[in-house]
């Protein structure tokens, strides 16, 4: 059986009276999930889904995880797809992903060219539930496939297997000693590979996933209060959220007595406001992870507070998840091999497998007096946008697409609080006014990955060898 | 005070085509102020204007416009 299912089905029979989900005023308990994700498993399983992908097109909450676990009950592979990506990326993403069915909510969306692959939540609700066991899978059929940004100007498939969720999922469940009585808070979107702490861990060992009301990401000390009055243990979350509840989230008038552990992921933690948190929870466990999502997380430091130096950015600890790692002499880049690893992107609707057992991630480190990884940037022009990855090429593949542009090229200027923010220098037609031309673009790409500052230019900076010379581009930005 | 908010968040925070064209009613959630943003925004706000905003009022109905904005800061500034 499943290994991710497993251990969830055994909290079902030990402890059905547990709560697994709260989500604003409603609750499910381990029975009463398991019940809903009978019935949808029920209605999928009659459309013979086993080993296909299903997108699922719900905003994280209670219903999308019951798709979620019903797609990996009937033995599929789940996408989920971001609901706040503009339509045009959304219909990218199915294009290449060619699932089977999408589950959504209610009629199909305009954008969704094939209505026929469209399923609604409330109509799979509705079949009888029949007890059903999982259907069998191997350890390295596909789970989940994520999409993020890609260096070929599209974005791509992450495949992720059983094994490779259930690898990490319970390696984060020992490594931080989860146990029933201890609450989730649940704010990452499940295409954010931060999810499967979420949906997985917490799941495996009996405890209670809360969803934070996504209005409270632009309220800091709402958001705390609600930690607090949901008696919350544990939360898995970016640096650049945490920064800011350090700085504004009224910490030091707020009981947070049952906070036991905050985990962060996505980007190089500011240590100043690392700091300051660390000062504000002084009872707080805090763990910096580290991974790109084709490795989940490969490295983890338990954050030592007398070791925190405002001058140093902090290390990204140890290897995690039994996973070996090694530096490449020559380039100084990190290599991982580990169970957690991906098995291959997915592209035109199939897996292309990875050839090697060990993912090159792009990121150059070195190792500390203490035997500890520390993350020197990329070899590479990925950005970490607010915990995004972006790839650049992405960005300027989409403006390249505009009316007006002859050239273009985006760079990442470094932001105190939000790691890099992409900037677009372009290279107008004759004629084209900069704010009519790239008007459309909020049409093709997510928030996260909009430039905020673009500058026009007679002609790109090149390098003598003719090749962009991204240094000088990113210079025209800080003057 | 307007004109200078409307300067730093154009400047250094987000982006729209015609700037001259966001009325001070806009939604600046929507042309894509975000959370670290508004952070951003905030301690701009409190040293260049010296005030302090209390963290229980910050919230989308007090940043989500330029009108929505001035009318916070003028209700805490001396």
């Amino acid at each position: 059986m499943s290994p991710i299912l497993s251990p969830f089905l055994r909290q079902c029979t030990q402890s059905p009276d547990n709560i697994a989900f709260v989500e604003e005023d409603l609750s499910l308990t381990y029975a009463e999930f398991q019940t809903q994700i009978h019935k949808i498993s029920t209605a999928l399983k009659n459309k013979q889904i086993q080993t296909q992908c299903i997108a699922i097109a719900l905003d994280r909450g209670i219903l999308a995880a019951s798709c979620i676990y019903s797609v990996l009950y009937a033995g599929g592979i789940y996408l989920p797809l971001d609901m706040k990506t503009p339509a045009t990326r959304l219909s990218f993403i199915i294009n290449d992903a060619q699932p089977a069915f999408i589950i959504g909510l209610g009629e199909p969306p305009t954008w969704l060219e094939n209505s026929a692959l469209w399923l609604d939540i409330n109509e799979l609700l509705q079949s009888d539930a029949q007890i059903l066991s999982p259907v069998p899978v191997q350890t390295d059929s596909l789970a989940a496939i994520l999409y993020t940004s890609g260096s070929t100007g599209n974005p791509k498939g992450i495949a992720l297997s059983h094994q490779a969720l259930s690898n990490f999922s319970t390696w984060a469940s020992q490594t931080f000693e989860l146990n029933p009585q201890d609450r989730i808070a649940s704010l990452a979107p499940f295409h954010f590979d931060l999810s499967i702490f979420d949906l997985f861990s917490s799941l495996a060992v009996g405890a209670s996933v809360y969803f934070i009301p996504a209005k409270f990401s632009f309220s800091p000390s709402r958001l705390t209060i609600w930690l607090s009055e949901n008696k919350i243990s544990t939360w898995y979350t970016v640096p650049s959220l945490l920064s800011f509840i350090a700085l504004k989230g009224a910490l030091d008038s707020t009981d947070l007595s049952h906070l036991k552990r905050l985990l962060f992921a996505g980007e190089v933690f500011p240590t100043d406001y690392l700091i300051k948190l660390a000062n504000l929870l002084p009872e707080v466990e805090l763990y910096n992870l580290y991974g790109p999502t084709e490795t989940n997380v490969c490295c983890y430091w338990a954050v030592k507070r007398e070791q925190l130096d405002p001058q140093q950015s902090i290390p990204i600890g140890q290897a995690a998840a039994n996973a070996q790692l090694s530096i490449d002499a020559l380039t100084g880049e990190l290599q991982v091999q580990s169970l957690n690893n991906f098995s291959g992107y997915w592209q035109q609707g199939k897996l292309q497998p990875v050839e090697q057992t060990r993912y090159a991630t792009g990121d150059k480190v070195s190792l500390n007096t203490q035997g500890e990884y520390c993350y020197h940037g990329r070899l590479d022009r990925m950005l970490k946008c607010s915990g995004y990855r972006v790839e650049p090429a992405e960005i300027e593949h989409c403006i390249n697409q505009l009316a007006g542009i002859a050239q273009c090229a985006v760079v990442g200027i470094k932001d105190s609080t939000s790691g890099q923010r992409p900037a677009a220098l372009v290279v107008l037609n004759a004629g084209a006014s900069l704010g009519d031309t790239i008007k459309p673009l909020r049409q093709l790409l997510p928030a996260y990955m909009q430039p905020y500052k673009f500058l026009s230019v007679n002609t790109l900076p090149v390098l003598s060898n003719g090749k962009t010379d991204y240094q000088t581009i990113e210079s025209l930005f800080k003057t | 005070m307007k004109q200078e908010i409307r300067t730093f968040i154009f400047d250094e925070l987000i982006f729209v085509a015609e700037p001259e064209n966001f009325s001070d009613d806009d939604d600046l959630l929507e042309a894509g102020l975000d959370s670290m943003g508004i952070m951003r925004l905030i301690m701009y706000i409190e040293e260049q204007f010296a005030v302090t905003l209390p963290d229980s009022e910050i919230d989308p109905d007090n940043v989500n416009s330029f009108n929505a904005l001035e009318k916070w800061v003028l209700q805490h500034k001396k």
